[in-house]
């Protein structure tokens, strides 16, 4: 680049040429972000959109069948089935999830002695939470003769086989959610540290004490983040799949007790050569999670705090 | 199947004929030809059926258990050192992780040439045209050492897309290790009833404490209910692949597998559902833990190898009484190729080796079926372990009926849909007879949607 280009540019004056440059660069490098949103999320979406109004059995083509699909919903009872055990999952492990996190997010953020290992210990579980890996260890912990029963028979206690039994499978998954609080551990660690110290000490010096402090000072300072934990842990957990997979051996059993919505997609979609109905079961769950995120932006008027 | 516009098909026509007569090879015009194989069985067919001599790569795909895995390796071996510019990738896996697996790489366009297909897929796969008719690749897949019924199991509307593999039937498997143990004799099977198998298994349960069973409870699969329906003079379906089995006979099948549970001669329901997820090697057969356990005749040295106990076959209870004989002959397993694979030839030639080798016979013996292919058979023969043996001795002793239909279209999911119901069943969520009705129904409209 020429010194008086440079100079040019510099006043901001006479850049045409330079900031086309740029773009051009900038749409280079974009390139590749732009090819991987339109070749794997843009166009599989728009596929699976069309495929939702047709008969389609993975292997002959596609035959229009208009909103079959959608009216077979209404009447299948293994999709309500599969709903239910997905509110349930969803309902339960998210709550549960969320108040294990910001329990040790606020022990943690006392400043104790190798925090920086704690987090990092805490927070592993959940980098691993999804895998196949963990869903196949915690087969194996809560089998029949698994780590859970060694330990309860220890203290005389006859345990049972807790993922092949109907009552109880669908439990240990939400447990392993549990298990994965760390993502959002770690935000409202950052959250809490950005809440002014000065306010507790006001609160302090009135004489409030520390549970005082936390529902009047912590809670609703902390009130985004829960927020948007939530918002995230509750589109997170409609869509897991793996866990489920894993440990019921694919089938959602025993006795569906662990059929996530999505594993029933699944099922239709690759084991009943039915893709153009799971199409359209994943526009069903698409609309389900839309609809729950916009319950939650609503009801976020009522008890999220902003202070600004 | 879908066909390209007329024109189109002309434009790659001509293509194709320019890049053959540059490439004035066989193998090049065999490149060409893959890209659209469905297509052009035009002016090139000659060409078509030679084998290339550039390096071809095959995957060949199969389920099993650890031993069928090795044994399976090592005739690949033996085909590679034959024919060295062919090589062949096994992919294995698990029953369960099998058809998912195979499912999904079909629909990606990246089935694997050569696939070991079962009775219950066949059907679903052949109609929907995704395996190729092995009457193409008759020149490098010789057939003539097959019987003629052998051959007719692997037929779909006319075509042969499938060549049978092994024959098995559906048998008893007792310990005879524990049996002694505990003092008990080896029941008669020439008379033994279901209520004998119910007697023999709870005194056996009663013997060990609790610390073996004396039945392995079974429900997941489609043998189990097909031999069941057979003694009852019913079928699973009839000949237009309709689900004709009476509610009635259904519900009996269920009401004795949980007597079996209930009564502490089989594992409690978790238990059961536990082993029923998990692969031969930890069954009650496999870890000593059941005595009797229904399986297929041939999966003996399988077994035998996990157990280190001495297994016996026993004929299936109830035969002496039975309406119709519920014995049968299954073939075992199918080799098939898949419709879109870049290389039939040699895809063909493998599975010739596979089907007609003794070399091959030899590393493979019984573990998929006893050899379908008469000469295999008999050159195998001298080779046989004793539970091999054993197993080709029990396909001649026991007394079949008529084959059944081949699973119907759409009906691959039967044992997804008997095993959800055999669970509950035995969790006691769901009374026999309404599983029986809610069973029809749900595999019926299956195979309609199919």
């Amino acid at each position: 680049m020429s010194a008086l280009g440079e100079l040019q540019r510099l006043r901001g004056g006479g850049g045409a040429a330079a900031r086309k440059r740029d773009n051009k660069a900038a749409a280079v490098f974009l390139l590749p972000w732009f090819v991987g949103l339109f070749v794997i999320t843009v166009g599989p979406i728009a596929a699976s959109f069309a495929l939702g109004f047709t008969d389609y059995n993975l292997i002959q083509a596609p035959s229009f069948s208009g909103l079959d699909n959608f009216t077979r919903m209404l009447s299948d009872s293994r999709l309500h089935a599969s709903l239910g055990v997905t509110f349930r999952y969803v309902g339960i492990s998210v709550p549960l999830q969320l108040a294990c996190a910001l329990a040790l997010a606020l022990l943690l953020d006392r400043g104790l002695r190798g925090l920086a290992f704690y987090r990092s210990m805490f927070y592993l579980p959940s980098l691993l939470g999804s895998s196949v890996a963990i869903a196949v260890l915690w087969r194996q912990i809560f089998g029949a003769d698994g780590l859970i029963n060694q330990v309860l028979s220890m203290v005389g206690i006859e345990g049972r086989g807790w993922i092949s039994d109907p009552s109880t499978a669908l439990s240990t998954l939400i447990v392993l959610n549990v298990w994965t609080f760390g993502a959002p551990m770690v935000i409202f660690l950052a959250g809490l540290r950005q809440i002014p110290r000065m306010y507790y000490e006001a609160a302090a010096t009135d004489g409030a004490g520390r549970w005082t402090q936390f529902w009047r000072i912590t809670l609703p300072l902390l009130s985004p983040i829960i927020f948007f934990n939530l918002v995230l842990q509750v589109i997170h957990a409609f869509q897991s799949f793996t866990q489920a997979f894993v440990v019921s051996g694919g089938s959602g059993g025993p006795s569906d007790s662990t059929l996530f919505y999505t594993l029933y997609l699944y099922q239709r979609g690759f084991n009943n050569f039915d893709m153009g109905y799971a199409s359209a079961l994943a526009w069903l769950l698409l609309v389900i999670i839309a609809g729950f995120t916009v319950l939650n932006f609503w009801a976020a008027k009522y008890w999220v705090f902003y202070d600004d | 199947m879908r066909h390209p516009h007329p024109r189109r098909l002309a434009t790659r026509a001509v293509l194709l004929g320019v890049a053959a007569s540059l490439a004035l090879t066989a193998c090049g015009s065999d490149d060409a030809g893959s890209d659209n194989n469905n297509d052009n069985d035009n002016d090139n067919a000659s060409a078509e059926t030679e084998l290339s001599d550039d390096p071809v790569t095959l995957r060949f795909t199969w389920w099993g258990s650890d031993e069928r895995h090795q044994r399976t390796q090592d005739v690949i071996d033996l085909f590679e050192a034959e024919y060295p510019h062919i090589t062949v990738r096994g992919e294995f896996k698990d029953w369960n992780g099998y058809w998912d697996s195979l499912a999904t790489t079909v629909a990606a366009n990246d089935a694997p040439d050569i696939i070991q297909m079962d009775e219950l897929y066949l059907a679903s796969y052949a109609e929907r045209g995704a395996l190729l008719d092995l009457g193409t690749v008759d020149g490098h897949l010789d057939t003539s050492g097959f019987d003629e019924n052998a051959l007719a199991t692997g037929v779909v509307e006319g075509g042969q897309y499938a060549l049978p593999v092994g024959l098995s039937a559906y048998s008893f498997v007792v310990n005879v290790d524990l049996l002694e143990e505990y003092g008990f004799d080896l029941p008669d099977d020439d008379t033994w009833s279901w209520d004998d198998l119910k007697e023999i298994g709870g005194e056996i349960s009663e013997a060990s404490g609790g610390a073996v069973t004396g039945v392995q409870s079974w429900g997941f699969d489609a043998g189990g209910v097909n031999i069941w329906a057979r003694q009852a003079g019913a079928s699973v379906y009839d000949d237009d692949g309709n689900v004709v089995i009476p509610p009635e006979v259904l519900a009996d099948y269920w009401t004795y597998l949980s007597d079996l549970a209930e009564e502490g001669i089989a594992p409690d329901a978790s238990t059961t559902i536990e082993r029923s997820t998990a692969g031969l090697d930890q069954s009650g057969t496999a870890t000593n833990n059941s005595v009797f356990a229904t399986w297929w005749n041939t999966q003996l040295s399988s077994l035998t190898a996990a157990s280190g106990s001495e297994l016996q076959l026993l004929k299936l209870p109830g035969e002496a009484d039975a309406t119709a004989p519920g014995a049968y002959y299954k073939p075992s397993m199918y080799w098939s190729i898949s419709a879109r694979t870049d290389h039939p030839n040699e895809a063909a030639l493998f599975v010739d080796f596979l089907a007609n080798s003794e070399e091959a016979g030899g590393v493979l013996l019984t573990d998929r079926g006893v050899p379908a292919n008469e000469n295999v058979r008999s050159a195998i023969a001298g080779e046989l372990t004793d539970t091999d043996t054993a197993a080709l001795q029990y396909i001649d002793e026991i007394t079949v009926g008529e084959t059944p239909r081949v699973t119907p279209n759409g009906g691959s999911g039967i044992e997804a849909i008997l095993g959800r119901y055999t669970e509950q069943v035995l969790f006691g969520q769901i009374t026999p007879e309404d599983a029986a009705e809610s069973f029809i129904q749900e595999l019926q409209s299956e195979i309609d949607a199919a």
